[in-house]
C-alpha cells in the first residue's frame, strides 16, 4: 500500500481540522449527540466539580475585586462607593500607559521568544541524540526552579559591576553594561529572564504535540521528496497548529499576569521602566495603599486579556471546521 | 519496510551519525549556557553563608545546619503532602471536565470553555486577600486542606484545557465503538479515553505539581503557623529586614529543586508515547 | 493492572500518609473567651536566633488570673502588610504585634487598633514611663490617642570604612563639602564614596534622600504636616546628590541594588561611605572591624539632624481581653533587654535601662549612635509635623522610590524632581 500525494493531502487536511491520525476526535459540527439523554446527565456530573472549584477560587475573587475597584476603601474597609472614578483616575495616569506598553512588549517577546526556543529544542530532542533523555529532564529546570531562587541566581550574575556577566561584557569590549540599572537594558534583561523561565513549558507542550503526529505522514513526505524545510513548514507546523495556538494563549496569560518574575528581579524599576500592569497594580495596592485604583488597574488588564483570549480562541475554533 | 528505511537514509544522509553528533553539540552548548543560574544556586549552597564563620571555600555546613536547626523536614513533608493531593485532585476533576469540553457540543459548553479563560485572567495578587477572608470564615485559613483547595482551583482552567486538547486527538470512533458494545459514557471515558491519555494526564499532573510546589504568594498569606509551612514559606524565614542569610536559603533551594527534578526524571519516558493508531489498526 | 492504575495507586498511597502525618491545621480555633491565648505576631528583626529568643520571652509570660497565655508567631517580611490586613479583615488577627514603622497609624485609621493611652497612664504611675528615651513615646500620638508603644529605633547612620579612608588619604567627613572631597579621593582608588541602593525591596536609597534633606533643615512636610518638598534647602541637598552622581562618586549600578547587593559592595570594599542601618557591621561582616559610625554631618547652614524610624508594638481592637493585651505588652517591653543582652538585634533601643546596660555599652558603634544620632534624630515628620497613616504610603510608595532613583541617575533637575515628588506625596496622603 503506497501513500500517494492525495492521501498525504487528505491526512494533512484531517490534521488541520483537528483530527488525530486515525480520524477526527472532535465530533463534526453537523452531528448531534448520539445519545442525548444518557450523555447529558453524565456530562453534567463530569463537569460539576470543576465548575464548583472555578466559581469558588476564580469567580468569587473576581466579583470581590470588581467591587473593590468601584469603591475607595482599603483591604479591610469597603469604603465609599465611587463608581467609575477609579477607572478614570487610573486611565489618566501616564504610568498606566507606560506599564501597558511594557506589558505588550514583555508579552510578545516572552511568548514568541520562549516558543521559538522551545520549538527548536523539541525538534532537536525528537531526533536520536546521545543522552537525549538526560537533556529532556535537565532542560526543564529553569521552569522547575522556584522563582525566588532563580531571580537570586540571576541577580548574582548581573547586578553589580563585579558580577560575572558584566565582567564578561567588559572583557569582550562591550563597556560597562548596567543590566538592571539602565532602563533599556533592564527591560531586555527582564524579557530574557522570562524567556529563560518559560521555554521549558513551550518545549513540553510542543514535544507532546509533535509526539501525537503520525509518522506515516512524514514517511509519505519523504517519499515525495520533500526537503526538511518543506516538511517542517508545510507539514509539521500545521499539524501541531492547535496545540501551538493554545500554548500561545496560555503563555500570553502567564506573561501578562506574571508578577514575581519582574518584581523579584527589578522591583518594577528603574523608575518604572520594567513595571508591567500587574506590577503597577501590586505597587499601587500594597505600596501606595490605594486599593481602589490598584484593583482597577488589575481589572483593566484582566479585561484586555479576556478580549484578546476570546479573539484568539475564536480564531482557533474557526480554523477547525473541516 | 527495509526499502523505506534504506530510501530514507540515502535521501537524507545527515540523519546518520554525523548529524547526530552535530545536534548533540548544539544541545550541549545550549544546555550548558542555559543552566548557568542552576550552577550558581548549587555553587552558592556550598559556599559559607552571609553570617557563617567557616573559613574554607566550600562547605556542607549549610545543609547540616538546615536539617539540624530549622524546620526544613516539616516544610518538606508539608510541601509533598499538599502537592501530591493537589495533583491527584486536579487530574481527577479536570479530566472529566476536559472530556466534556472535548466531546460535548452545545452553547453551554462553548460558554464554559470561554469562561475558563476569563476567570483565569485575574492576577492572583488581587485574589489573595478576598480568598483569605472567605477561607478564614470557613475555618480553612492557616490550614493545609484550605490551601490544597486554592491550588486545585487555580489549576482548573489550564488543566481542563490541557486535558481537552489531548482528548481532542483521540478519535471518537473508539468510544462510539464501545457505546455500541453497551458501555456507558462514563465507562468508556474511563476505559478507552483515559487509558490512552497517559501523556496528557502526565502533562497536567506536572503542571499541577509545579504550581502547588512553587507557589509562595498564596502560601505566605494563608499559612501562618510554622507547623504548616510549606517549603516556599519556610524559605522566607531566612530573609531578614535588611540582609539575607544566603547559606540556608540556597541549601533549602536545593532541597526544593530535587523532588520536581526527580519527578521529571522518572516520568520523562512517558512523553514519547505518541499516536494511538495502533488501537484502530488492531480492530 | 495497567501502568496508569499502578501509578495512581502508588501516588495515592504516598500522599495519604504524607498528608496524615502533617499537621493539617495550624492555629487552633479560639473559643472566644477572655482566657484565650494572646496572639503575639513578630517579624524577623534579626537572624532566626532572634525569633527563637523572642518565642522564649513570649512563652515566659505569666498571665494574671483569668487571662490566657501568649502565643508567638513569626510573620515573614515578604508581603507582610497583606498578611496583617487579611488577618484583621477576617477577624483572625493578633492581639499584639510588632510591624512596620507606620503600621500603627495605618490600622488606627481603619479602626483596628486599641489605643495605648490607659497603658501609658499606668506606666506614668509606676515609673516605667520614665525609662523611655525622651520624646519617643509621643512619636505615636494621633488625634485619637497613642497608636502604639516604641520598642526599637531603626536609625539611618552614616558609616565609613576607616581603612579605605586612610588608604585614600582623607579624614572622616564632617559636612557636605568634606564628604564631596572624600568622595573624590576615594574615586581615585576605585572606591565609591556614597553607597546606597534603590533596587527591589531596598528603601535605603529613599531614606538616604530624605535624610539628606532633613540634615539641611528641610524635609518632606511643613510644620503643619502638609507636603512641602520644593524648598530651597531641599533643592540644595538634592543638587549635592546630583553632583555626587555626576562625578561618579555614586555607583551608577546602585539604582538596582537590593540590600544584599549593597551589603556585598560594602563587604568587598567597593563602598567606603554611605547611609545604612545600625546593623551594618553584622550585615557586611567581612569588613566589620573597619567600619566606624561617622559623627552626624553638619548641613551647609550648620543644621544637625538625622533620620530614624520608630518601630512600635501595637495592640489591636480585637483581643480576648484588653487587660490581658496590656499586661502582656508591659511584660514584653520589660523583657526586650534580653535581645540586646544577647546581641541578637541591630535596632537602637528606646529604653534608658538598656542603653546603660553592660552588654550595650560594650558595643562602641551602638553607644555612639545613641549618644550622637538619637538625640538629633527625627522621623519623616521633621519640622514638627505629626505622623499619620498616609506616611506608610509615602515611605513604601512609588513616588519616593522613583524620586530616589531619578536623583541617583543624576540627569534630572532637582526642582523638577522635587515637584514631581510633591504631587506624588500629595496623592498618597490624600
Amino acid at each position: 500500500m503506497t501513500m500517494s500525494s492525495t492521501s498525504l493531502a487528505t491526512g494533512l487536511r484531517r490534521a488541520l481540522s483537528g483530527a488525530g491520525a486515525a480520524g477526527p476526535g472532535r465530533p463534526p459540527l453537523q452531528t448531534r449527540n448520539t445519545r442525548p439523554s444518557r450523555g447529558a446527565a453524565t456530562m453534567l456530573a463530569l463537569v460539576a466539580p470543576s465548575v464548583v472549584l472555578l466559581v469558588l477560587i476564580n469567580a468569587y475573587p473576581l466579583v470581590v475585586a470588581a467591587s473593590q475597584s468601584l469603591h475607595k476603601g482599603s483591604l479591610i474597609i469597603t469604603g465609599q462607593f465611587t463608581g467609575l472614578e477609579n477607572y478614570t483616575d487610573v486611565l489618566t495616569r501616564p504610568a498606566f500607559w507606560k506599564a501597558a506598553w511594557f506589558t505588550v512588549v514583555f508579552t510578545l517577546v516572552g511568548v514568541f521568544g520562549s516558543w521559538l526556543v522551545g520549538l527548536g529544542l523539541a525538534l532537536l530532542l525528537r531526533t536520536k541524540i546521545p543522552a537525549g533523555g538526560f537533556f529532556k529532564v535537565v532542560l526543564m529546570l529553569p521552569w522547575v526552579v522556584p522563582i525566588v531562587v532563580s531571580s537570586t541566581a540571576w541577580n548574582w550574575l548581573v547586578a553589580t559591576p563585579d558580577s560575572p556577566v558584566p565582567r564578561l561584557a567588559r572583557s569582550l569590549g562591550l563597556g560597562d553594561l548596567l543590566f538592571l540599572a539602565d532602563p533599556t537594558l533592564a527591560a531586555i534583561t527582564v524579557c530574557v529572564f522570562k524567556i529563560w523561565v518559560s521555554f521549558p513549558f513551550m518545549m513540553l507542550m510542543t514535544s507532546a504535540a509533535l509526539a501525537s503526529v503520525d509518522h506515516n505522514v512524514y514517511e509519505a513526505a519523504d517519499m515525495d521528496g520533500a526537503t526538511k524545510w518543506q516538511t517542517f513548514t508545510r507539514i509539521t507546523l500545521p499539524m501541531i497548529r492547535r496545540s501551538t495556538y493554545i500554548s500561545w494563549i496560555l503563555m500570553t496569560i502567564f506573561c501578562v499576569n506574571d508578577f514575581p518574575t519582574i518584581y523579584l528581579l527589578t522591583g518594577g524599576g528603574p523608575v518604572n521602566a520594567t513595571s508591567s500592569l500587574v506590577v503597577l497594580a501590586y505597587r499601587t495596592v500594597f505600596q501606595d495603599f490605594q486599593t481602589g485604583p490598584g484593583v482597577a488597574i488589575a481589572f483593566l488588564m484582566t479585561l484586555a486579556l479576556v478580549v484578546i483570549s476570546t479573539v484568539l480562541y475564536r480564531q482557533i475554533r474557526k480554523g477547525e471546521t473541516a | 519496510m527495509t526499502n523505506l528505511e534504506g530510501a530514507r537514509l540515502s535521501a537524507h544522509p545527515e540523519r546518520g551519525t554525523r548529524g547526530r553528533w552535530g545536534r548533540f553539540a548544539a544541545i550541549l552548548a545550549f544546555t550548558a549556557i542555559a543552566l548557568i543560574p542552576i550552577y550558581v544556586t548549587l555553587f552558592l549552597s556550598v559556599r559559607p553563608g552571609t553570617f557563617s564563620t567557616a573559613t574554607s571555600f566550600l562547605t556542607f555546613e549549610n545543609f547540616t545546619n538546615i536539617f539540624a536547626n530549622t524546620g526544613v523536614l516539616t516544610w518538606l513533608g508539608n510541601s509533598l503532602g499538599v502537592t501530591m493531593a493537589t495533583v491527584l485532585i486536579s487530574v481527577a476533576v479536570a479530566a472529566p471536565a476536559g472530556y466534556v469540553l472535548s466531546r460535548a457540543r452545545s452553547k453551554a459548553v462553548s460558554a464554559y470553555s470561554l469562561l475558563l479563560f476569563i476567570v483565569q485572567s485575574l492576577p492572583i495578587i488581587t485574589a489573595i486577600v478576598p480568598l483569605f477572608v472567605l477561607f478564614a470564615k470557613l475555618g480553612l485559613a492557616d490550614n493545609l486542606i484550605g490551601i490544597v483547595i486554592v491550588y486545585v482551583g487555580s489549576t482548573m482552567s489550564v488543566a481542563t484545557w490541557m486535558m481537552a486538547a489531548y482528548f481532542d486527538s483521540i478519535p471518537r470512533a473508539l468510544e462510539e465503538a464501545s457505546w455500541m458494545d453497551g458501555c456507558s459514557v462514563f465507562g468508556s471515558f474511563l476505559r478507552i479515553v483515559l487509558r490512552n491519555s497517559l501523556p496528557g494526564i502526565l502533562s497536567t499532573a506536572i503542571f499541577a505539581f509545579l504550581l502547588a510546589w512553587n507557589d509562595y504568594l498564596v502560601a505566605l498569606v494563608f499559612l501562618k503557623s510554622s507547623e504548616v509551612f510549606t517549603l516556599p514559606v519556610g524559605l522566607q524565614s531566612f530573609f531578614q529586614q535588611n540582609a539575607t542569610d544566603w547559606g540556608p536559603v540556597m541549601a533549602v533551594s536545593v532541597v526544593m529543586l530535587l523532588p520536581p527534578a526527580l519527578v521529571f526524571a522518572v516520568l520523562n519516558k512517558y512523553f514519547s508515547v505518541g499516536g494511538i493508531g495502533g488501537s484502530l489498526a488492531g480492530r | 493492572m495497567n501502568r496508569r492504575a499502578f501509578l495512581g495507586i502508588a501516588a495515592a498511597a504516598a500522599s495519604a500518609p504524607a498528608l496524615a502525618a502533617c499537621t493539617v491545621s495550624g492555629s487552633s480555633n479560639s473559643s472566644g473567651g477572655a482566657s484565650d491565648p494572646i496572639k503575639f505576631w513578630d517579624q524577623p528583626w534579626g537572624s532566626p536566633a532572634y525569633n527563637d529568643l523572642a518565642k522564649k520571652v513570649t512563652d515566659g509570660y505569666q498571665p494574671p488570673a483569668g487571662t490566657g497565655k501568649a502565643s508567638y508567631q513569626v510573620i515573614p517580611w515578604n508581603n507582610f502588610y497583606q498578611t496583617y490586613a487579611s488577618a484583621i479583615a477576617s477577624g483572625t488577627g493578633p492581639a499584639v504585634s510588632t510591624g512596620g514603622g507606620f503600621q500603627p497609624f495605618q490600622f488606627a485609621a481603619q479602626g483596628a487598633i486599641a489605643y495605648a493611652d490607659d497603658l501609658l497612664e499606668t506606666w506614668k504611675k509606676d515609673g516605667f514611663y520614665d525609662d523611655f528615651l525622651p520624646g519617643l513615646l509621643d512619636a505615636n500620638k494621633t488625634d485619637n490617642g497613642y497608636a502604639g508603644v516604641p520598642w526599637q529605633l531603626d536609625a539611618r547612620i552614616l558609616w565609613v570604612n576607616q581603612k579605605l579612608l586612610e588608604k585614600a588619604g582623607v579624614e572622616a567627613p564632617t559636612d557636605f563639602d568634606s564628604l564631596l572631597a572624600a568622595g573624590r579621593a576615594l574615586k581615585k582608588i576605585g572606591v565609591f564614596g556614597f553607597g546606597t541602593g534603590t533596587g527591589a525591596g531596598n528603601n535605603l536609597g529613599s531614606h538616604t534622600m530624605v535624610a539628606m534633606m532633613i540634615m539641611n533643615g528641610g524635609g518632606l512636610f511643613d510644620p503643619d504636616g502638609k507636603p512641602d518638598c520644593v524648598t530651597d534647602r531641599n533643592i540644595e541637598s538634592m543638587d549635592f546628590i546630583r553632583q555626587l552622581a555626576r562625578e561618579g562618586i555614586i555607583d551608577p549600578a546602585c539604582i538596582s541594588y537590593t540590600t544584599d547587593n549593597l551589603n556585598a559592595q560594602w563587604s568587598s570594599g567597593k563602598v567606603a561611605t554611605g547611609f545604612h542601618t545600625a546593623g551594618l557591621q553584622s550585615q557586611a561582616a567581612a569588613v566589620k572591624d573597619d567600619l566606624v559610625v561617622n559623627s552626624p554631618l553638619a548641613g551647609p547652614h550648620g543644621d544637625k539632624a538625622a533620620l530614624h524610624f520608630v518601630n512600635s508594638v501595637m495592640m489591636y481592637a480585637k483581643t480576648p481581653s484588653q487587660q490581658a493585651s496590656e499586661a502582656f505588652l508591659t511584660y514584653y517591653l520589660k523583657n526586650i533587654h534580653q535581645y540586646w543582652d544577647a546581641a541578637l538585634i541591630n535596632g537602637v533601643p528606646v529604653l534608658k535601662s538598656i542603653t546603660a546596660s553592660d552588654a550595650f555599652t560594650k558595643n562602641p558603634a551602638q553607644v555612639k549612635i545613641v549618644k550622637e544620632y538619637t538625640p538629633i534624630s527625627t522621623t519623616y515628620a521633621a519640622r514638627g509635623a505629626k505622623l499619620t497613616a498616609g506616611l506608610a504610603a509615602v515611605d513604601g510608595g512609588q513616588a519616593l522610590t522613583q524620586f530616589a532613583q531619578t536623583m541617583l541617575q543624576g540627569k534630572t533637575d532637582s526642582k523638577a524632581a522635587l515637584t514631581t515628588l510633591q504631587s506624588g506625596i500629595e496623592e498618597a496622603v490624600k
